[in-house]
């Protein structure tokens, strides 16, 4: 008895072992690509440490304090804001509107989905190049068009202005597409028997059955969507460092691009520390905000 | 002319032919079952009925209008889904409510918040508001108001949709077999359930399934539908004691009709494997003789046959039996007392009713034929 005990024992034992065993690479890959690196930082966020310098001092909140002061961080974060604020809602909005009307379309859907998704899977460093030429104050044909019908020609990239708001059209003709495929997928997934129990139900507008079946059977996409949005456009930063480099003026330095000026241009690994300890609490917590509010009143299944 | 009124209806789908001109009348507040193998073309003609298609030739008239050319929402009728189809996001107050939301309150009425301060508003959704409630009532969810449909068990959902179709006295009832989501027990209450809501409710329904014993059992007439066509309609004792086609006698009755080929002699004598069956016809040629389990009796003469198989239900005994000389499967229902007297691998003697036999030509049209007095009286 005793022994068939132990033997019961020995291969529990080595069952958690194997367990053990196999997790292993998750665990290890865990902790040396997210949780030391994020360790690393928050260490970092209370220290003076600059790049090269043979030591540091721990200094507190220090840094913190710093950026109360810092009036390129003060415009990166407002910058940051007002971006987030342009693009999400619009690019959210188009891509709503284009998914429904390309699933309500009778063909063509593979070919709109593809040029709408165009945007997302090209490079934007390159594209930028194409934007900037658009954009040009003198020989962009955008301005050229405004030209021709008598309409102010502003300097879109150049201005404080208007470069935030260039920067964020942008944003949006970049995330429509990626939007726009999430939608679809949402769309279809929606049971058509529901459009016909709507029709037999007396909603006879394409608008009623809208607000009756599509807008609440797409709100889990809709929560993706709009996380995935937020998050997208707070980590703007390519077409910010290829057409303006945060300039005029600071007109448009945002977040990432402070981080990586302050970290890899002026060495300040401690204070870029600092922000990105910011940033990530702002995403979070923006995550957080948003699973809360709208969870409790999206409907699953 | 109330009711359902369809005539010579054709609907295609691209090349594929659904049905082939289809003509049918459902009298006022008659319960008329459209069932057939799947693939028939009954649904399709359901949500042709609802609107929900449109036909490709032919006409639908409801209440003595012809609502042809007019959209679902403009029909005033109701259906039932087979998988109820729900708004999975609103409570079972709201689902039983959109109806009546839809049609007596305008868009503008129905924003939320904003709509509600419109005059008149406020009363109407009083209004509503009771009658979702005598409806819930009425079919015993009232007590589910405020749940949710996933919160819901399968019956439960079942008539929460029938409240919404109930809810605003629809000049129609369709259903498109409601009850196949439903497990085995459920679905034999909630048959007799659905017949007593329709007798208080009155209106015309038609009913959709492709289970014979709910079509019997259910309905004031039954359609049978095969490859787009209406073969027979009659009450259910017309389909099953009396079929016009071989299609309707082999798709009603469990276990199925048995047929067996048949020779008219020169005399007009059914013979089945050159015995006389006791039935007599006019035509010649080669046919096929139709006849139920219970309408077989053995005999010491008659057609030889193998018992292959017994079955032992209780209440009867199933006797399958493989005729010598044709090699074709009879299965007969016996008392259950018989159950000592038979066993397999013996050879006995069939000899089916000739009152109760019917008669198809090679194309499974019903051929008239007699039974011979002459026969009757040697047996």
């Amino acid at each position: 008895m005793s022994g068939t005990r132990s033997l019961g024992g020995r291969r529990m034992r080595s069952d958690a072992g194997i367990a053990w065993l196999l997790t292993l690479p998750a665990i290890l890959a865990y902790l040396a690509m997210i949780l030391l690196p994020l360790l690393a930082v928050l260490a970092l966020a209370f220290t003076d440490y600059e790049f090269g310098a043979r030591g540091f001092r721990w200094i507190g909140l220090a840094n913190f304090a710093d950026m109360l002061s810092d009036r390129t961080f003060a415009a990166s974060i407002r910058n940051t804001v007002v971006y987030c604020l342009f693009v999400a809602p619009l690019s959210i909005g188009i891509a709503l509107a284009l998914a429904v009307l390309i699933e309500a379309g009778a063909r063509g859907r593979a070919f709109y989905r593809a040029v709408f998704f165009l945007p997302v899977v090209s490079l934007t460093v390159a594209m930028a190049t194409a934007w900037q030429y658009l954009l040009h104050p003198s020989i962009g044909p955008v301005n050229a068009l405004l030209r021709m019908v008598g309409a102010g020609t502003p300097n879109w990239l150049g201005s404080s202005d208007w470069v935030i708001v260039s920067l964020g059209f942008i944003g949006v003709w970049e995330n429509v597409g990626f939007n726009l495929v999430l939608f679809l997928a949402g769309l279809t997934a929606i049971p058509r028997e529901l459009y016909a129990a709507s029709e037999i139900d007396g909603a006879r507008s394409g608008w009623s059955k809208f607000w009756l079946v599509t807008w609440p059977m797409l709100g889990p996409t809709m929560l993706f969507v709009i996380i995935i949005t937020m998050t997208r456009s707070i980590r703007v930063f390519d077409t910010v460092q290829t057409l303006t480099q945060g300039g005029p003026n600071n007109a448009s330095e945002v977040l990432l691009r402070t981080i990586y000026q302050e970290g890899f241009h002026y060495f300040k690994f401690g204070y870029s520390a600092a922000i990105t300890l910011v940033f990530l609490v702002i995403v979070l917590g923006l995550m957080l905000v948003q699973t809360r509010l709208i969870d409790r009143r999206v409907h699953y299944g | 002319m109330s009711g359902i009124v369809i005539e010579g209806v054709q609907k295609s789908f691209g090349v594929t032919t659904v049905l082939r001109g289809v003509s049918l009348a459902v009298a006022q507040g008659e319960f008329l079952s459209l069932v057939g193998p799947s693939g028939c073309g009954k649904t399709t003609l359901l949500r042709i009925i609802a609107g929900l298609e449109a036909v490709s030739a032919g006409a639908v008239r409801i209440a003595g209008r012809d609502v042809t050319a007019l959209r679902a929402a403009d029909r005033d009728v109701a259906m039932v889904f087979q998988n109820y189809a729900l708004y999975p996001h609103l409570t079972v107050r709201q689902n039983i409510a959109v109806p009546l939301v839809m049609r007596r309150l305008k868009a503008a009425e129905r924003i939320p918040v904003v709509g509600g301060l419109l005059p008149g508003v406020a009363a109407k959704r009083r209004e509503i508001s009771t009658d979702v409630v005598a409806a819930a009532q009425m079919l015993g969810v009232g007590a589910l108001l405020e749940r949710k449909p996933a919160q819901l068990s399968g019956g439960q959902r079942q008539r929460v949709a029938l409240g919404r179709a109930i809810v605003r006295h629809p000049r129609a009832f369709l259903m498109d077999e409601p009850l196949s989501n439903l497990d085995a027990a459920l679905r034999v209450t909630t048959r007799s359930e659905i017949v007593a809501l329709h007798r208080r409710v009155g209106a015309s329904t038609v009913y959709v399934t492709h289970d014979q014993s709910e079509a019997m059992t259910m309905s004031d007439r039954v359609a049978v539908m095969m490859d787009g066509l209406i073969l027979q309609v009659g009450t259910p004792e017309e389909i099953y004691t009396n079929p016009q086609d071989i299609r309707v006698a082999a798709f009603i009755g469990s276990p199925s009709i048995n047929t067996l080929a048949a020779e008219i002699g020169a005399d007009g004598d059914v013979m089945v494997g050159g015995i006389a069956s006791g039935l007599g016809a006019s035509v010649r040629g080669p046919t096929t003789l139709a006849i139920r389990p219970e309408n077989i009796m053995l005999a010491d003469t008659g057609i030889a046959a193998r018992i292959e198989h017994l079955e032992y239900l209780g209440e009867s005994l199933l006797l399958h039996a493989r005729v010598l000389a044709s090699h074709e499967l009879v299965i007969c229902r016996l008392s259950p007392e018989r159950r000592r007297q038979v066993a397999r691998g013996e050879t006995i003697h069939l000899r089916p009713d000739p009152s109760r036999a019917f008669l198809f030509d090679s194309e499974g049209r019903r051929l008239a034929a007699h039974a011979r007095t002459r026969e009757l009286a040697h047996g």
